[in-house]
C-alpha cells in the first residue's frame, strides 16, 4: 500500500489524513450562520485548490505522482494564514494544519518559498526577529531592568510583534502583571519564538531558536511562562515540544487567563470606562481555536461595568480570521486586505464602538484596516484597557 | 483566440483557470471514483454567463460538467479534458418573499445558508435540505432531487420547487411555471402555464439543462419538536412500526436503523429515532400516536436525547447515539453507497439478504470492509434505504473489492426491489437499462435537448459514449 509513494516527499507522514477527507465541504463556509466565509485563502483565491479540501486534493496528487510542486502549489499551499478554520470545522477531525505544514516543508526543501517570507525568515536568522530590527533593541520598551534576567517562577515572554512594533501593549501587559502583584522575570536575550520559521517550512531553523528560549528560561528556574502573544504561546505549547522533541520545562498561559484568574478570585475590579459603551470581541484564531481560550477575555469584559459585549455573527469557535496569520501580508497583502476588511465591516455592523481583541498581530492589523477604511470603531488589546481600568487589590 | 481566451472573454481571467492545481480540485465528488481532470474550469457569475459558455462549448464541441459542491456520494463522473462549470460565485439570495410563502436563490447559494437567513425572520425553507446541508447548494440539491431530512412528512426536495430558471443546453434561457409568463414572471405556482417543466430538470442531474436559479416554498418554523427513539428486538417489529407511523402521519421525520454499529448504551437487533415538528398540542398528539405504533410492536422506549442532538446538531453519529468525533475516526475510508427506494415491507427480506450477502463474502472481510449503516429514511409511504459499505481508502485492492460490493449489492436490490434516488454516473450503469422504454424516451429527450451531448454526459446514462 505504500509502493505509490515513492517520492521524496515529507508529505508521507501525514498520508493517512490526507485519504481520510471526505470531501464534504465542511471547511467552506458557515452555513448555519448564513451565506458566511470560513476561509479567508479560499475567499480570496476563490478557486478551491486554496481552500483546505483543495489542499488535500493536491496533497493527495503529489503523493500519487499526479501533480510535483511548483510556484501554483507554492501558492495556494502559503496564502493559508493558518486560522484553523477548516480543522475545528472538519466532518473527519482532521489536523489540515499539520498537512499544510508538510507542504510547507517540502515546498521550502525545492527552493519554493515566496519571496517575502524567504526575506523575513532570513533576517529573523540574523537579528532574532521578524522586523529585521537590532537584536540589542528588543528590550528597548522597557526603562526599569530590575525584572531582567533575574531567578523567577513566572516570566513573561513579550515576542517580536510588542518588543517592536507595539511596545505599548508589551509595556502595558508588564505593568498588569505587574500591579497583580506576580513575582516575574523577563528574559534578556529573548529570541523569536520560531512561529515564523515554522510557517516558511523552516524546522531546523525553528529548532535553534526554540532551544535558546527554552534553555534561556530553564536557566532562571522559570515554572510558569505567560505570554500575552497567542502565537508565541501557542508556538511553546505545542510546538516546542514536537520540534524538540521532549516535554515543555514549565507550563504556559496567555495573559488573559491569569486576568481572568484575578478577576475570579476578587482581586481585580474595573472603573467605568464609559457607560453604556458596547464592544465586541475578535476571537484570535490562535487563542480561540488554537490554544482553547475562549472564555477568559470574555469573563473579563463582562466584569467590566457599564460596558456590553455584543458578539459578532463569527464568533469563539466560528470566528474568522483577522487576516494577519502566518505572515500571509509579505507576499499576499491582498488577501489580509480583503481579510482585515471584512472582519472590520462585521464588527462595525454589530453597532459596537469599541473593538477588543487579544493578540498583537490581530490588533496592528485591526489598527491598519481602520485606518484604511476611515472607520470610526476604536480598536484596542484588551490588556490595554484592563491596564487603563484595572484597580488590584 | 483559443477556448481558454474566449472564456476569459465571458467571466473574466479571473474567473478562469487552465492551472493543474486548479484543475485537480474539480474532478471528484465524496464518491469512490476519481474522475477525469478537465482542461478548464470556469466560474460564471450570472445567468447571461452561462449561457455563453454552454453556447461556446456546443461550438467547440466540449463537454460541460457541472459544479455545486461535489457532495453527492455515488461518482458524479466528469470526465478528462472537460470545461467544469463551477457555480458557487452565483450564490446570491435573489428574494425572500414572505408575502407569497417563496424564497428565490442562484443555484450556487448554499442551502443551509438560505435556511439561516430565514431562521432569522422566524422561517425557513419547507424541506430542511439534503444530506450534505452543512455545504449543499441549493441548485445542485434541485438537480439531483436530494432525499431530504424530514422525507416522512415533507417527502422529496423535488416537490418543494416552485420555479426554475434554466439555461438549455442551446443557450436558451427558459424559467418553469407561473415564472414563465414574461408579462408577470411572479414564481409563485409550479402548476400553471401548462405541463411540468421544472419536473423535467428536477433529478436531470444537469443532463438537460443548467439550473441556474431555483423558487423554494417557505414556512413560519414550526412551535415545537418532539422527539422518541425505540429499540425493537425483531426487524420484522420495527418495520411493522413504520408502516403504522407512516399511516398514522405521526412521524416529520422516521430514521430506521437496521444494520452497522447499534446505538451506543441501547439493546435490541432495530433501531427506530421519531422527530416531530408541528404545534404544542398537535406534536404531542402525533407523538402519542408514534408510542403506540412502537409498542404495539413490542418497541422499548429509550432515551432520545441522540434523536434531539442528531436534529438539531445536524449530526448523523447521534443516530446511534455517538458524538462526532468518536463515530467518525480518524480512518480513511470510502463508501461506495447504494441507496434507493423500495416498499416499506419489503425491508423485512431485504435486509436479512444484505446481512446475509456480508457475512458470506469472504473478500469484504479479507479486505477490512465494514458496514457503517443500513439505514433507513422513511417517506410518507416507503423506504429510502441506504447501504453503506466502506472500504479502507489507501489500499487499491480493497478499493476494487468495495466497487464489486456495490455492484452485488446495487444487483441484489435493483434487481427486485429498490429504485435509486438521485443516479448520476456512479450508479447509472446498474440502473438505467432497467428503465426499458422510460430510459429510451429519456434518451430521445437528450438527443433533442442536448444534440452536442454538451451537459454532464454520461449522468444518468445519458449523452455519453454509450448513445
Amino acid at each position: 500500500m505504500t509502493e505509490r509513494y515513492d517520492h521524496d516527499l515529507t508529505l508521507r507522514a501525514v498520508a493517512q489524513p490526507i485519504y481520510e477527507c471526505l470531501r464534504c465541504a465542511f471547511c467552506f463556509d458557515l452555513s448555519w450562520l448564513g451565506p458566511a466565509n470560513l476561509c479567508p485563502a479560499y475567499a480570496w483565491g476563490a478557486f478551491e485548490s486554496y481552500g483546505a479540501r483543495g489542499r488535500i486534493a493536491l496533497a493527495r496528487a503529489l503523493l500519487e505522482g499526479e501533480l510535483e510542486y511548483d510556484a501554483t502549489v507554492a501558492e495556494r499551499v502559503f496564502a493559508c494564514t493558518e486560522c484553523r478554520a477548516c480543522s475545528e470545522h472538519c466532518f473527519k477531525y482532521i489536523d489540515t494544519v499539520a498537512v499544510f505544514a508538510r507542504l510547507r516543508e517540502d515546498l521550502v526543501a525545492r527552493g519554493l518559498i515566496p519571496p517575502g517570507l524567504a526575506a523575513a525568515t532570513d533576517d529573523l536568522a540574523e537579528t532574532h526577529n521578524l522586523y529585521g530590527e537590532p537584536h540589542e533593541r528588543r528590550l528597548a520598551w522597557l526603562k526599569d531592568r530590575s525584572r531582567v534576567d533575574r531567578a523567577a517562577s513566572v516570566a513573561f515572554f513579550v515576542g517580536c510583534t510588542p518588543a517592536y512594533v507595539r511596545r505599548s501593549l508589551a509595556h502595558d501587559t508588564y505593568a498588569v502583571l505587574e500591579a497583580s502583584g506576580l513575582d516575574f522575570t523577563v528574559l534578556g536575550d529573548e529570541w523569536c519564538c520560531g512561529h515564523p520559521f515554522l510557517a516558511a517550512g523552516q524546522r531546523e531553523r525553528a529548532a535553534e531558536v526554540m532551544r535558546h528560549n527554552v534553555e534561556g528560561l530553564r536557566a532562571l528556574g522559570v515554572e510558569r511562562v505567560i505570554f500575552g502573544c497567542p502565537g508565541c504561546m501557542r508556538t511553546f505549547r505545542e510546538d516546542v515540544p514536537a520540534v524538540l522533541g521532549e516535554p515543555l520545562p514549565f507550563e504556559v498561559a496567555h495573559v488573559t487567563e491569569e486576568i481572568a484568574r484575578q478577576v475570579e478570585a476578587g482581586r481585580l475590579r474595573f472603573d467605568v470606562y464609559r457607560s453604556g459603551t458596547v464592544v465586541t470581541y475578535h476571537d484570535p484564531c490562535t487563542l480561540g481555536r488554537g490554544l482553547g481560550v475562549y472564555d477568559a477575555p470574555r469573563a473579563i469584559i463582562e466584569a467590566m461595568p457599564g460596558m456590553r459585549l455584543q458578539e459578532m455573527p463569527r464568533h469563539g469557535r466560528d470566528s474568522y480570521c483577522c487576516g494577519a496569520g502566518s505572515f500571509v501580508r509579505y507576499d499576499f497583502s491582498g488577501l489580509t486586505d480583503r481579510t482585515g476588511d471584512e472582519r472590520l465591516r462585521e464588527a462595525e455592523a454589530t453597532g459596537a464602538q469599541v473593538l477588543l481583541t487579544a493578540c498583537p498581530a490581530c490588533v496592528t492589523q485591526f489598527q491598519q484596516v481602520r485606518g484604511r477604511l476611515g472607520a470610526s470603531l476604536q480598536v484596542m488589546d484588551l490588556v490595554s484597557l484592563v491596564r487603563r481600568l484595572g484597580r488590584w487589590r | 483566440m483559443d477556448l481558454l481566451e474566449r472564456l476569459q472573454a465571458i467571466c473574466g481571467p479571473e474567473h478562469v483557470s487552465d492551472v493543474l492545481a486548479d484543475r485537480l480540485c474539480y474532478r471528484r465528488d465524496c464518491g469512490p471514483t476519481t474522475g477525469g481532470v478537465p482542461d478548464v474550469v470556469v466560474r460564471p457569475e450570472s445567468t447571461a454567463e452561462v449561457a455563453e459558455i454552454v453556447r461556446l462549448a456546443n461550438e467547440v464541441r466540449k463537454p460541460i460538467f457541472l459544479w455545486g459542491r461535489a457532495t453527492t456520494f455515488v461518482g458524479f463522473g466528469v470526465q478528462e479534458g472537460c470545461i467544469v462549470m463551477a457555480l458557487d460565485l452565483m450564490n446570491r439570495i435573489v428574494k425572500i418573499d414572505l408575502e407569497n410563502q417563496v424564497v428565490t436563490a442562484e443555484a450556487g447559494a448554499i442551502w443551509h445558508a438560505v435556511d439561516s437567513e430565514l431562521n432569522k425572520l422566524g422561517w425557513e425553507m419547507t424541506v430542511p435540505g439534503g444530506g450534505g446541508m452543512f455545504s449543499c447548494t441549493v441548485g445542485g440539491t434541485a438537480a439531483y432531487n436530494a432525499v431530504p431530512h424530514g422525507i416522512t412528512e415533507y417527502g422529496m426536495t423535488g416537490g418543494h420547487v416552485v420555479a426554475l430558471e434554466v439555461v438549455l443546453p442551446d443557450g436558451t434561457v427558459i424559467r418553469t411555471g407561473s415564472a414563465a409568463n414574461t408579462d408577470a414572471p411572479f414564481p409563485i405556482e409550479r402548476g400553471a402555464n401548462g405541463p411540468d417543466l421544472a419536473g423535467l430538470f428536477i433529478g436531470s442531474c444537469g443532463t438537460l439543462g443548467v439550473i441556474t436559479q431555483v423558487t423554494m416554498r417557505i414556512r413560519r418554523v414550526p412551535e415545537c419538536e418532539r422527539f422518541l427513539f425505540y429499540a425493537f428486538e425483531r426487524l420484522d417489529d420495527a418495520v411493522d412500526a413504520a408502516t403504522a407511523i407512516q399511516s398514522q402521519r405521526a412521524a416529520t421525520f422516521l430514521v430506521g436503523l437496521f444494520g452497522g454499529p447499534k446505538p451506543d448504551g441501547v439493546e435490541g437487533e432495530a433501531f427506530l429515532h421519531v422527530i416531530i415538528r408541528d404545534s404544542v398540542m398537535e406534536a404531542e398528539r402525533r407523538a402519542q400516536a408514534a408510542r403506540v405504533c412502537c409498542e404495539t410492536f413490542r418497541g422499548r422506549p429509550q432515551d432520545p436525547e441522540g434523536t434531539r442532538r442528531y436534529w438539531t446538531e445536524h449530526m448523523y453519529s447521534w443516530l446511534r447515539n455517538t458524538p462526532a468525533s468518536a463515530y467518525y475516526g480518524s480512518r480513511p475510508y470510502y463508501c461506495p453507497e447504494v441507496a434507493g427506494f423500495l416498499p416499506t415491507q419489503a425491508l423485512k427480506e431485504a435486509i436479512p439478504m444484505l446481512h446475509d450477502y456480508i457475512a458470506n463474502n469472504a473478500d469484504f472481510a479479507r479486505v477490512g470492509m465494514h458496514v457503517k449503516g443500513f439505514d433507513v429514511y422513511f417517506s410518507p409511504n416507503s423506504a429510502f434505504l441506504w447501504v453503506d459499505t466502506l472500504y479502507p481508502e489507501m489500499d487499491p485492492e480493497a478499493r476494487q473489492v468495495g466497487l464489486q460490493v456495490r455492484a452485488d449489492i446495487a444487483e441484489m436490490l435493483f434487481g427486485r426491489w429498490m429504485s435509486p434516488g438521485g443516479i448520476v454516473a456512479g450508479i447509472a450503469p446498474y440502473i438505467m437499462q432497467r428503465l426499458g422504454p422510460t430510459y429510451g424516451l429519456l434518451k430521445r429527450l437528450k438527443a433533442a435537448l442536448d444534440p452536442n451531448g454538451i451537459l454532464n454526459p454520461g449522468v444518468l446514462g445519458l449523452g455519453g459514449d454509450d448513445d
